[in-house]
């Protein structure tokens, strides 16, 4: 493996930035100086310590706690009937991580999740467990709100308009694309972001419909005009003209099979179209440095065993799929999975769970220190828990996505410091 | 955010007002003698407009008098197709909207699936209802309840594309608890709702069991249902007592402990869904709501600072609950917010709400208390000052398109796909928040591709909708910037704008004075597209 002067660089100043223990946006002069090194590298690379970065958010409230879990925790084991539990033994028993976090714990992975386990013993993965919101809410919308807001407060959800990938990219924007999301509503943690662009498929081309007439007719129809619809208008018309000329097409002028690297697969789920995507639009090399990602479906109030599994599957198929296919990006790409909060730790009587408060995070990458688990584990005894029922969060989402951004974390995420975690390699 | 509409003086009221209240205009609304819009006292119009649209006929008896809907609904035929499968045949044939009128006993089957039949018959009764709403917001005079029952549906979302059980209960929840209640009193509504197959099966209240109760509908019901995310008080969690007003007995707002009472309270309401009762006894399975006392938690309780005295008769904690949220204070705000914004604004003048909101409130026992809260907004000065403040959603650009280029709307599979695509789905949003009504969800790049596609597919008829009865507006050759000028005048009403007129002809590479002769094929083409053109502008887009 080659390290580039830059990550050479980055990584002698987060390495710094550790020893000092001092947060990353304590430190203006430091960051000003991670530009520098940026811009002295001369790369057309993202200037972010983590690179590229795409963010899977699971929407619903993901249980972590049936996704990885201290299997052999008596509290555990009490609180959930083994349905809802990753299991020590057995045929469905889960798969065992090496990690430091609580060694005399048996934190396994769901059995569903074999890929990521591949990926954490390939040290390609770490897992951040007890992360997520420090505001208690358990309202889905709200918690959503808060964490693509990048904040923390609901009294400040009134006066943050924008989202935190679209602060972080609103300075020294690269590219002609700068961020995707996969939904077809705009991302709101790109909200405020202008030359962001919402393709939730690039199957059947992005060209507008009509031919070149119409494309005439529209350029010339939005030319003008400070409304908020022309001005999407005429976002939407540069930025589908950029990555639809970018696209393969047949001899017929329809756009080809997308042709994954590194024997990738991509399922037809809501995770692997949208992986898939990003994957296409990343190797256009229009300068994409964030992408956005929804899978839903984790919601899991009544019946979670079949759901969380077939959910749990296909979400790690698709990281795994995406992951072969962009190895190539190595260090200049991540990925991390989020969730608005954890479930509650004790389950219900439709054989579910409900809302909870601490969730996991987990990220992926070539920069990644992985193999590791990481934050500080609460425990599940009553007495630890938050409010006495849920996974507390003893790491701030903040923490983490901070660490994958660098220097421009002041501006997503406004007043918070916090001592980066080693998340990234040094 | 606000998209000003370059000439606003030009954008008629009736067209503003008929865009909000209605799916769109037709040319005849806007000619209509009776009809005066240019008249300063414009309301008049307005409010004789609303005393009809108000008082529309029972909803639950079908669509009496309006011959126009029935005809369409009668006539509708959506292809379904499937291979053989283990226990069926293969299927490939255009049905009609068998499902429609037909009652959950019926339908529960495809949710039970016994017998067990293949993925597309379980998912038809929600396609069927989709063609029914788009074939009602073209069709219908009922107009005003049309675009009410849309607000009411994602209010009280559910998602049918999931779940083949919300799928098999959509037809009766459209029917007999939307439709019914979508003008009528809030409380009676949501205790529909509170009572309907398809909020039992998707907030998952019919697997509550008192000892651990699902949450799922409680929390919902108090953040999206009734008193609103503004309401949610969580940093006070389980201190009821510090929660202002309590300790009176009408707490400001509520907190996560209200919400596990409240699903406690729900315990026991459920569904007649095969489920085991103990021993060999099982509930029938016919998909009916019902109260298995055996369930429910009949302990004391607590919600939103008053005492529920253990073992109540049966269904009346829930009742209370009910009560409680639909007379709170937050209800009335939360929900008339929600109303002036899919009325007026994405931002509604604070003012207007809490007009809505004393109207509200005000008529909590009248029977139409909904349909006085609808007539107050409409009526209100805020409402006839307020421009150009909404963008159109897939459903209304379709639909006020048809009703303005006078498309005779059939509402086929290809055109249903089309919507889904745009990212309207009917009766498919995942979330209980239903589609989002914000100008930003719709903007998205891939979303402004798909609506420019709906516009021109309509107008070339590409999906077997239905033509533009071109001759009766172009009888005659006429010139192109007269052919752009005269489809701006019938989309929307009002005086043409030059931008618009010049930029389609630029676009089409035509001179002002080409001739365009209708009855040609290449005349008919260009009128064609030149309809969608206007539709694609601005202010056609925006309501």
């Amino acid at each position: 493996m080659t390290i580039s002067r830059r990550g050479v660089m980055r990584g002698g100043l987060a390495a710094g930035l550790g020893l000092a223990g001092g947060g990353l946006t304590g430190l203006p002069g430091i960051r000003s100086l991670a530009f520098a090194a940026d811009a002295s590298a001369g790369s057309s690379s993202p200037g972010a310590p983590a690179g590229t970065l795409v963010v899977v958010f699971l929407r619903g409230g993901a249980d972590m706690l049936a996704l990885v879990a201290p299997a052999d925790d008596p509290d555990y084991r009490a609180a959930r009937t083994p349905e809802l539990r990753v299991m020590a033994e057995g045929a469905r028993a889960g798969i065992r991580l090496e990690q430091t976090l609580a060694p005399a714990l048996d934190f396994r992975l769901h059995p569903d999740a074999a890929p990521l386990a591949e990926l954490y013993a390939g040290h390609q993965l770490a897992i951040v467990h007890a992360a997520g919101l420090t505001d208690g809410t358990r309202s889905h919308f709200v918690a959503q709100d808060l964490m693509e807001r990048g904040i923390a407060r609901e009294e400040d959800l009134a006066r943050t308009g924008t989202g935190w990938v679209a602060r972080w990219l609103s300075e020294g924007e690269e590219g002609r694309v700068p961020a995707i999301g996969t939904a077809s509503a705009p991302a709101a943690s790109l909200a405020g972001m202008g030359g962001a662009l919402a393709v939730p498929d690039l199957r059947g081309g992005l060209a507008p419909p009509g031919g070149p007439q119409a494309a005439a007719v529209l350029a010339a129809l939005y030319r003008q005009g400070g409304g908020a619809y022309e001005r999407a208008a005429r976002a939407a018309l540069d930025g589908l003209a950029t990555v639809d000329g970018r696209l393969p097409r047949e001899a017929g002028g329809k756009v080809a099979a997308y042709d994954a690297e590194g024997g990738a697969v991509y399922e037809e789920t809501e995770a692997g179209r949208a992986l898939q995507t990003v994957a296409r639009v990343l190797k256009m090399d229009i300068g994409l440095r964030a992408a956005c990602v929804d899978v839903g479906g984790w919601d899991t109030h009544e019946n979670q065993q079949g759901r969380f599994s077939n959910a749990v599957g296909q979400l790690s198929r698709a990281i795994a799929a995406f992951h072969a296919d962009t190895r190539r990006y190595d260090r200049d790409l991540t990925v991390v999975v989020m969730s608005e909060f954890g479930r509650r730790l004790r389950g219900n009587r439709s054989q579910g769970t409900d809302h909870g408060h601490g969730g996991a995070m987990m990220v992926l990458g070539g920069r990644v220190a992985g193999g590791r688990m990481l934050g500080r584990w609460p425990g599940l005894a009553s007495h630890q828990l938050d409010r006495g029922v849920d996974l507390a969060v003893t790491t701030d989402y903040r923490t983490v996505l901070s660490e994958l951004i660098g220097p421009s974390a002041a501006r997503s995420f406004p007043g918070f410091q916090g001592a980066p975690l080693g998340v990234l390699q040094g | 955010m606000g998209g000003a509409v370059p000439n606003p003086s030009s954008v008629l009221p009736a067209v503003i007002a008929l865009n909000r209240l209605a799916f769109g205009p037709r040319p005849a609304d806007l000619e209509a003698a009776s009809f005066q819009p240019d008249r300063p006292d414009s309301q008049d119009w307005l409010a004789h407009w609303l005393d009809r649209q108000l008082s529309p006929p029972d909803p639950s008896s079908g669509d009496h008098d309006d011959p126009e809907v029935e005809r369409h609904l009668a006539a509708a035929k959506l292809r379904i197709r499937y291979p053989a499968g283990d226990g069926w045949e293969a299927v490939d044939e255009d049905r009609p909207l068998a499902c429609l009128g037909q009652p959950i006993e019926t339908l529960w089957p495809l949710a039970a699936n016994r017998p067990a039949v293949a993925g597309p018959e379980r998912q038809r009764p929600r396609l069927e209802v989709a063609a029914a709403t788009l074939i009602r917001a073209v069709h219908s005079r009922w107009q005003l309840r049309e675009v009410l029952v849309d607000f009411w549906h994602n209010h009280f979302n559910v998602n049918a594309a999931g779940e083949p059980a919300v799928a098999a209960a959509l037809p009766v929840y459209d029917r007999a608890v939307i439709r019914r209640h979508a003008l009528g009193n809030f409380r009676a509504f949501l205790e529909a709702v509170a009572t309907s197959s398809a909020m039992q099966v998707y907030l998952n209240n019919r697997s509550s069991r008192a000892g651990s109760a699902n949450e799922n509908y409680a929390r919902e019901l108090f953040e999206l249902h009734t008193l609103g995310s503004g309401a949610y008080l969580n940093a006070l969690y389980n201190r009821w007592r510090d929660v202002p007003g309590a300790l009176r007995g009408s707490p400001d707002g509520y907190i996560d402990q209200d919400v596990y009472e409240a699903a406690r309270a729900f315990t026991g309401w459920t569904l007649e869904d095969g489920a085991g009762l103990g021993g060999d006894t099982k509930l029938p399975v016919t998909g009916r709501f019902t109260y298995v006392e055996g369930w429910h938690d009949g302990y004391q309780k607590r919600v939103l600072g008053r005492e529920f005295d253990p073992f109540q008769s049966p269904m009346a904690d829930g009742h209370r609950v009910l009560d409680l949220v639909a007379d709170h204070p937050a209800t009335a705000r939360h929900v008339c917010t929600a109303l002036c914004r899919r009325l007026v604004a994405d931002d509604p003048p604070a003012g207007l709400v809490a007009l809505a909101a004393r109207v509200w409130t005000e008529n909590r026992s009248k029977p139409d208390q909904i349909a006085r809260v609808v007539r107050a907004i409409a009526l209100s000065p805020d409402f006839a000052q307020t421009r150009a403040a909404k963008v159109k959603r897939p459903l209304e650009l379709v639909a006020s398109f048809a009703r303005g280029a006078g498309i005779d709307l059939a509402a086929t599979n290809p055109l249903l796909g089309e919507l889904d695509g745009s990212g309207q789905r009917l009766f498919g949003w995942p979330a209980p928040t239903g589609h989002p009504d914000r100008m930003e969800a719709w903007l998205g790049a891939s979303a402004m591709r798909r609506r420019w596609g709906l516009l021109l597919g309509l107008a070339e008829n590409r999906w077997e909708t239905g033509a533009i009865d071109l001759a009766v507006r172009f009888p005659a050759p006429l010139t192109a910037a007269a052919a752009v000028d005269r489809w701006q005048g019938i989309l929307q009403g009002g005086e043409p704008e030059p931008a618009t007129t010049a930029a389609i002809l630029s676009g089409m590479g035509l001179a002002a004075d080409a001739l365009l002769a209708p009855g040609t094929k290449a005349g008919d083409d260009r009128l064609r597209r030149v309809a969608a053109f206007v539709a694609m502008a601005p202010r056609f887009n925006q309501r």
